[in-house]
């Protein structure tokens, strides 16, 4: 690997791409993706699009920003970038994480524990400019230098100066979408720095102050869910055609003829799925509406714009869209009367309308918004649903832990029971709970899918989880047993589907991915096909 | 009264002033969203492998099972062991513990030098021969917090200037006055090691500087290793509200009031109160899709469909 070791200086004035990507520097992965033929590679830009789009980075491309084609362009750049990064510190424009920010700005001691947690710092053999302190670094320099009261002269005097340029300032827009924020470096952190949110805010400069954004969370993102109803583009009307579809796919598979309720007044719960899952895995939907039908839960879909998608994008890149979707989904919730709302297998919309708006919701807004594995538990615990493990009995089963879910709000154990209560061969990962490695997709990467983003996400961001997946398996590796990575998240999903289909995992060693409640559809004797079909699609 | 006395006064004065007020800014700045990072220790029953209430069901129902011991004994862990070091970078540990216990040693001797001087200032001698229980406590604690104190931090700073030169990773982000901070320390620890064990052995000098230090009086000239001492204690007041050495006010909010905050906004709260008056604050973000000048509240619950066409 060319560059391993790079400095801020290099970083900040060195023309060209600054490092170049090679996996035979990468640590290297369990059998039988030991043999490095098998690893895919990350593909290399077109001269188009190296022309075209700034990738003097690593030569990948998440943001697919234009190159300026002036000095003058580049200056009013850097003049843009530079007065997002002072908003960023004002109460007015940045009260939901000033506090956080200043602190993580101000106490580094800089003592680099946090980079023994980073798995892309690791997985790449070290490289200097994914290390979580790198980026943290050059925002805290510009921070020292142009935010700080007599900063220019402080920060020279004490080595903390920097020039901005656009050279460095392009390279941080792409940094910044290089880390999953999944703040596994800050729980190590012995002063509490979050180098996690200072990925976060650096993106926030770039969407709110500049207008770029990566397009899958913005323009096809967090505008289209507003615009259309679903990030997907799917339109209540679509929506509503698609639930019919899945109640006759219910009848097929389960023989259970019921209409899922919608719009529901009253009801005592608004469910309310990642869109996506209606579109790439709607067994994950249709085994929620079996559960809850067979529980006898009171519980209702929502067919209002956004009610029905509870993904939130802007958790990863934009307070103000972040505000916007969140309010979206307590207008739907209130509309319909619910005691409050469930969020199903997402990962990052638990986190987004549980915990991080809890401090958006004021008055009639603030309606209880509880986990859907949570209430899975409680629905097992109860005896509501007849179960007979053994039905899971020739898979072996582990589970991925979504960031978003366990690290970031403390739902560890739930699904856990609900786990062993559907499977006898459950095994852990290891790392586990509060201290797994994310899936790789976190952060909104695994629904980037442009240009050569995606092979980094499969052999840099998701490498880690790849390596604990073929680690929890060794002994059964062989394509003779089948093995399920059980990942209650539709972005989890969605980067494990790209990174196995990448490697040939499922032909290989005959591993599938999917979420929590289509084990336990499987395991209910009262069905009598299994419901998990055991083919990749 | 000497002009190093006089510049003391102004120092202490300093770094108290320079503490409280950079503590009370970080205290005032607005309410923020929640930001919690797991595990969490006042999660009774849960915080050891991590989980929060929010594995209850209905948990906003429910009463809250909040455990004041299991976060002390967790701070506890981290401020005196400095725990995440210990598990997750355990070559810097080795010298962080010492070099922070060190510190921990230095203040109990600052505080017993005090209730020495404090003491003697009573009439009551304290010496190697002191019979009271009270003044002979004092006086070996003294003895004991400052020889452990001053060797311990010194080691630990020697240690960790070594690794920030020697450690590619460590050197590699710092700047000018990462070794600036760490010189000045060791520089302080190192003269106070000699001083300890060669001109004020028992302390005595020291204990009746700061009797006259407290009772406004000319203090005799000191030998010139303890005035050395104590110009380096000088400047390291004045200039350490500067440093991120501060970062023992920092490491509170970090975790007392960002990753352990999982306080929940419930109707009528105090934190209600302060969302509702952050939703009035005016935007002037740059990009298209806000609109500058409108509130938080404004942005969040405008139509934007218009402005995105």
């Amino acid at each position: 690997m060319k560059n391993k070791k790079t400095s801020i200086k290099d970083f900040s004035n060195k023309e060209g791409q600054l490092v170049e990507l090679d996996n035979s520097g990468f640590l290297p992965l369990p059998p039988p993706y030991d043999k490095q033929e098998l690893e895919p590679k990350i593909g290399s830009l077109t001269e188009d699009a190296r022309k075209k789009y700034e990738c003097d980075l690593d030569g990948v491309v998440a943001v697919k920003f234009p190159r300026p084609e002036t000095e003058e362009e580049k200056r009013i750049l850097v003049e843009k970038f530079l007065s997002g990064l002072k908003k960023l510190f004002e109460k007015e424009n940045n009260w939901g994480f000033m506090q956080p920010l200043f602190l993580t700005m101000e106490y580094c001691a800089k003592c680099q524990t946090c980079a023994s947690a980073c798995p892309i710092y690791n997985e790449t053999g070290e490289m200097d400019i994914y290390r979580p302190t790198f980026r943290s670094d050059i925002l805290r320099r510009l921070y020292k230098t142009y935010v700080k009261k007599g900063g220019k002269f402080f920060a020279k005097v004490s080595g903390n100066d920097i020039e901005a340029s656009w050279t460095m300032i392009a390279r941080l827009m792409e940094l910044c979408y290089r880390c999953t924020i999944c703040r596994r470096c800050a729980q190590t952190c012995p002063v509490g720095v979050d180098n996690g949110l200072v990925t976060r805010e650096i993106r926030k400069i770039f969407s709110q102050e500049m207008g770029i954004n990566v397009e899958p969370l913005h323009k096809k993102g967090s505008v289209q869910q507003l615009k259309a109803g679903s990030s997907t583009g799917m339109i209540p009307a679509a929506f509503l055609d698609n639930i019919e579809f899945l109640e006759e796919e219910v009848e097929e598979r389960t023989g259970m003829n019921f209409k899922w309720p919608m719009d529901k007044a009253g009801a005592d719960i608004l469910l309310i799925h990642n869109a996506g899952e209606y579109l790439a895995w709607p067994e994950n939907p249709e085994a929620f509406a079996i559960i809850l039908e067979a529980a006898g839960i009171s519980y209702t879909l929502s067919s209002e714009l956004v009610g029905y998608d509870s993904v939130n994008y802007g958790v990863w890149y934009d307070d103000v869209q972040f505000a916007r979707v969140a309010i979206k989904h307590a207008q739907a919730a209130r509309k319909l009367g619910v005691k409050k709302i469930v969020l199903g297998e997402c990962g990052h919309a638990h986190k987004a309308l549980t915990v991080i708006a809890d401090r958006v919701f004021t008055g009639e807004f603030n309606i209880p918004r509880e986990s859907s594995l949570t209430l899975l538990d409680d629905i097992i615990k109860n005896g509501r649903l007849k179960l007979d493990p053994s039905r899971n009995d020739d898979i072996i089963t582990t589970l991925h832990d979504p960031c978003n879910v366990v690290r970031l709000m403390g739902i560890v154990q739930p699904q856990r029971n609900v786990l062993k209560a559907v499977s006898n061969n459950f095994r852990e990962m290891t790392p586990h709970g509060v201290e797994n490695y994310c899936c790789g997709g976190g952060s909104g990467f695994a629904i980037t899918q442009d240009l050569n983003f995606p092979d980094w996400r499969h052999t840099v961001s998701g490498r880690a989880k790849l390596r604990q997946i073929l680690d929890v398996f060794q002994d059964v590796i062989g394509p003779e047993q089948k093995k399920y990575v059980c990942a209650p998240c539709s972005n989890c999903k969605g980067a494990m589907r790209d990174m196995f289909a990448a490697y040939g995992l499922f032909e290989r060693c005959n591993i599938l991915y999917g979420g929590l409640v289509e084990l336990v559809v499987n395991a209910m004797p009262e069905i009598e096909k299994p419901f998990l079909e055991w083919e990749w699609h | 009264m000497g002009g190093l006395q006089l510049l003391l006064y102004f120092a202490v004065l300093f770094f108290v002033v320079a503490i409280v007020a950079k503590t009370i800014k970080i205290a005032r700045m607005p309410i923020h969203l929640r930001w919690d990072l797991y595990p969490v220790p006042h999660e009774k029953g849960r915080g050891a492998y991590g989980g929060s209430y929010f594995e209850e069901i209905d948990w906003w129902t429910k009463p809250k099972n909040f455990s004041y011991l299991s976060e002390v004994k967790e701070m506890g862990k981290e401020i005196l062991f400095i725990q995440s070091l210990f598990h997750h970078n355990r070559p810097l540990w080795l010298f962080s513990f010492p070099f922070h216990f060190g510190m921990y040693c230095l203040i109990a001797h600052g505080v017993l030098l005090l209730t020495g001087s404090i003491i003697i200032l009573g009439g009551i001698e304290i010496s190697w021969l002191s019979k009271n229980i009270i003044p002979a406590a004092v006086f070996h604690l003294t003895l004991i917090s400052g020889k452990a104190g001053w060797l311990l931090s010194a080691f630990g700073a020697f240690g960790l200037l070594m690794s920030r030169l020697f450690n590619g990773k460590l050197r590699s982000s710092a700047v000018l006055s990462d070794y600036v901070n760490l010189l000045i320390l060791l520089a302080l620890f190192t003269v106070g090691v000699v001083s300890s064990f060669t001109v004020d052995i028992s302390y005595s000098i020291q204990r009746a500087f700061i009797a006259d230090f407290i009772t406004v009086k000319s203090a005799p000239a000191l030998p010139g290793i303890l005035t050395a001492q104590l110009w380096i204690l000088t400047i390291l007041l004045i200039y350490f509200p500067f440093t991120h050495m501060t970062h023992f006010v920092g490491k509170y909010f970090t975790y007392h009031k960002i990753r352990w905050e999982d306080e929940p906004n419930v109707a009528g709260g105090k934190i209600e109160k302060a969302v509702s008056a952050a939703l009035g604050y005016r935007i002037n973000w740059s990009a298209s899709h806000i609109k500058s000048g409108a509130t938080w509240a404004e942005a969040a619950t405008e139509e934007t469909t218009e402005r995105e066409k």
